[in-house]
């Protein structure tokens, strides 16, 4: 326990703060992810629909983890290539924190575009055909009747999937990233107290599931006014 | 890509491949029978054990496997206690570790799959069974859980996959399992597309089959939901 | 007629929701044979009457008798009435048998299932016994050929006829109807009113809540007309229906198609 409070900075506020870094980071890249997908999973273009649906299902057939090497290595690889090709850049070299948001945030993106895509599918056709024929704008309809409405159905499964998210971030440590629970592996075995500092880490995350749930849940009660519950 | 390298180390790949299948199978065995009782008690809303499991689930649910997998293996060592019990040459073996902590995780994702199914069960259909003067073991056993088990197929698909997607992260604490193999393939000819890549296949591959699988399964046992169509016309009743 | 050879007694059951009280005191005999109807209108009490006699419900007091044996009760812990032998409430159940308004099947088993279902695993009548009476049964409400398809594959009307096969099942002493036609749509009610007068015909006890009032005065030999909670009115049908009693009845009667 003392030896947790002499490490509390490097453990929570490097490593916790990495790992929330992470979480963020990934998820504002997994909900672009997420919304391009469900608009070519919906749009009457074969080439996006199908683009999608090679999308989802690689995502959904190969663990993270595996993914995350793969384009943690070709990342490189390929932005390289197209330096050299393009005439524009020479080296880079992505630090692993940019490749683990922007994998974590690919994966998850396949997650949310069926979030996006069912919520978008919930909305009666009915309120589309009735702002039409008020004279509302596309634009119009979208923005007041559309995304409201897409919100509230897709929170539910918007609240699912960052939670699931939250806990893919362990896996950036695998990769190299110094989070929480690389650090608390780390020292704790160095101090040969692994299990109280792996379990100080279980217990972070914990936080972390709880405050995102009560969170999110109360926006879900904020949005749903007006749904009747049965 | 270097495909000689694949075919002359597939037995490093058949290896992983059993690694995988046997952790991912047994986990869900065990998981599985965890969990039915759980999921009755909790459904049940039962005073004492209720909070208990919901505790237990919360926690598995809420935290990283990769944090559990490493509690159970380098945590556990921690204790001297359970260094002198006679459980230390189990908890000492990494594919055991990485059991009970699958094991551990899947019963608390089942749990409250079945729990949910239990509580959807229709009332009515529950009062019928206890009007025709079933016992409550009859009642569970007969009418609640056959019904249950069937409203659950389709969450519980996801979860075998979420297991097997999981059960990756053995591979960090040196099981040989299907990433761990393609990554021995790595790390012998200094290579990373020939290893990752064939994992990668591999773990497509029981993707789709799993899912083809219970597919199947969810056709046989759905079958009270899917529309038949009626050919024989019904006579009216008997006069 | 005495109670002593009645099939079944209830005596002054009270029942009540909160502070709501639903059943002020209702007491029914009905001996071998009879076809009781109940009627009222929704919120008189007189599902939950029907519910409280197999304890689908438990009532805050009263009596309930079978074949003269009598369900023990006692208070639980928060003053609620609960029954003291479990196994004594599950077998007169087996003789109480219970046809219901959305028919309830269990939908995940076969018709011929569902049937053979409470014979097989609470009475323990062998498989093949069973089946072949079920098959007799579902002959007799004119089923038999839909006994492999699942009850989500049935119209309500077929539904509610294996709801009543299953009931028969069980060979029981009183049968209980809780509006078993009024999920039904206008034109399905016929062919279950059907099979319900055929079993009245051949001498089963039956107790039916119900709105068809060509049923209640054509083919029950006693109706029960309930007003928030209490019997108004009671006696032979067409005593009631041509000579209304009461001012509620009358005008029961008046509100109500025949």
């Amino acid at each position: 326990m003392q030896n947790i409070w002499e490490y509390r900075d490097l453990i929570f506020i490097k490593g916790g703060l990495l790992t929330i870094e992470v979480g963020l980071g990934s998820l504002v890249i997994a909900t672009l992810f997420g919304l391009l997908g469900a608009w070519a999973k919906l749009a009457s273009n074969i080439l996006l629909n199908t683009l999608a649906m090679g999308y989802t299902t690689i995502i959904r057939g190969i663990p993270d983890l595996v993914l995350m090497m793969i384009i943690f290595f070709e990342g490189q690889i390929f932005l390289n290539y197209s330096g050299e090709v393009l005439g524009l850049w020479g080296y880079v070299e992505i630090s692993p924190l940019t490749a683990g948001i922007g994998t974590i945030g690919f994966i998850m993106g396949a997650y949310y575009t069926e979030t996006f895509r069912g919520a978008f599918l919930s909305i009666p056709n009915g309120q589309i055909e009735a702002g039409i024929a008020c004279g509302m704008s596309r634009a119009l309809i979208f923005r007041r009747i559309i995304w409201p409405q897409l919100v509230r159905y897709a929170l539910p499964s918007f609240t699912n999937n960052w939670l699931v998210q939250l806990k893919t971030t362990a896996l950036v440590s695998i990769i190299g990233l110094q989070d929480i629970v690389y650090n608390a592996n780390a020292i704790g075995r160095k101090l040969r107290e692994p299990f109280t500092f792996l379990f100080a880490a279980l217990l972070f995350y914990l936080v972390l599931t709880a405050v995102s749930e009560i969170l999110l849940r109360s926006l879900e009660k904020k949005y749903s006014a007006g749904v009747r519950r049965v | 890509m270097d495909f000689s390298l694949i075919s002359e180390n597939y037995d490093f790949l058949l290896l992983g491949i059993v690694n995988t299948l046997s952790l991912v199978s047994l986990a869900l065995l065990f998981g599985g029978l965890i969990s039915v009782p759980l999921a009755i008690l909790s459904a049940d809303r039962h005073r004492v054990f209720g909070p208990i499991i919901w505790g237990y689930t919360y926690i598995f649910r809420g935290t990283p496997l990769l944090i559990q997998v490493y509690l159970i293996y380098y945590g556990l060592g921690q204790f001297e206690f359970i260094q002198n019990s006679v459980a230390w040459p189990i908890l000492r073996s990494a594919w055991w570790c990485a059991l009970i902590a699958f094991s551990l995780n899947t019963a608390a994702y089942t749990t409250e799959i079945f729990r949910g199914a239990i509580e959807a069960t229709p009332l009515g259909e529950v009062e019928a069974a206890k009007a025709c003067g079933m016992s409550r073991l009859t009642m569970m056993r007969r009418v609640i859980l056959p019904s249950a088990f069937r409203r659950a197929l389709p969450a519980y698909s996801n979860e075998v996959i979420f297991m097997l997607h999981g059960s990756v992260v053995a591979s960090t604490i040196s099981v040989i399992d299907i990433l761990g193999a393609g990554r021995v393939i790595n790390g012998k000819f200094y290579v990373f597309r020939e290893g990752l890549y064939s994992a990668a296949v591999i773990y497509l591959a029981l993707v789709v089959l799993i899912t083809q699988g219970f597919q199947l399964w969810e056709n046989h046992w759905h079958a009270h939901l899917r529309p038949r169509p009626t050919s024989t016309p019904l006579k009216a009743p008997k006069h | 007629m005495s109670q002593a050879n009645a099939t079944l007694v209830v005596e002054d059951i009270h029942k009540s929701f909160g502070a709501v009280e639903v059943l002020k005191g209702i007491s029914l005999t009905a001996h071998k044979g009879d076809v009781v109807s109940i009627l009222g209108s929704s919120g008189s009490g007189k599902s939950t009457f029907l519910r409280c006699i197999n304890l689908l419900e438990t009532p805050n007091s009263g009596i309930v008798s079978v074949n003269g044996e009598v369900i023990e009760m006692r208070s639980g812990k928060n003053g609620e009435p609960m029954a003291v032998n479990r196994k004594q409430v599950e077998r007169l159940r087996t003789r109480l048998a219970m046809v219901f308004q959305s028919f309830n099947l269990w939908s995940h088993m076969t018709v011929l299932q569902n049937v053979i279902e409470a014979p097989i695993h609470v009475l323990g009548v062998p498989k093949a016994e069973a089946t072949e009476q079920a098959k007799a049964l579902l002959d007799k409400v004119g089923i038999l050929e839909r006994m492999d398809y699942y009850p989500a594959h049935l119209s309500g009307g077929q539904q509610q006829r294996v709801a009543i096969a299953r009931a028969l099942a069980m060979n029981p002493d009183v049968m209980l109807f809780d509006e078993p036609t009024s999920a039904l749509d206008p034109e399905l009610v016929g062919e279950v009113l059907k099979v319900m007068r055929d079993l009245a015909d051949e001498g089963r006890t039956m107790l039916v809540v119900t709105h068809e009032m060509s049923f209640a005065r054509d083919v029950s030999n006693k109706v029960m007309f309930l007003h928030q909670g209490r019997v108004e009115e009671e006696g032979d049908p067409q005593q009631m229906f041509s000579a209304p009693k009461t001012e509620r009845f009358k005008g029961f009667l008046a509100n109500t198609r025949t």
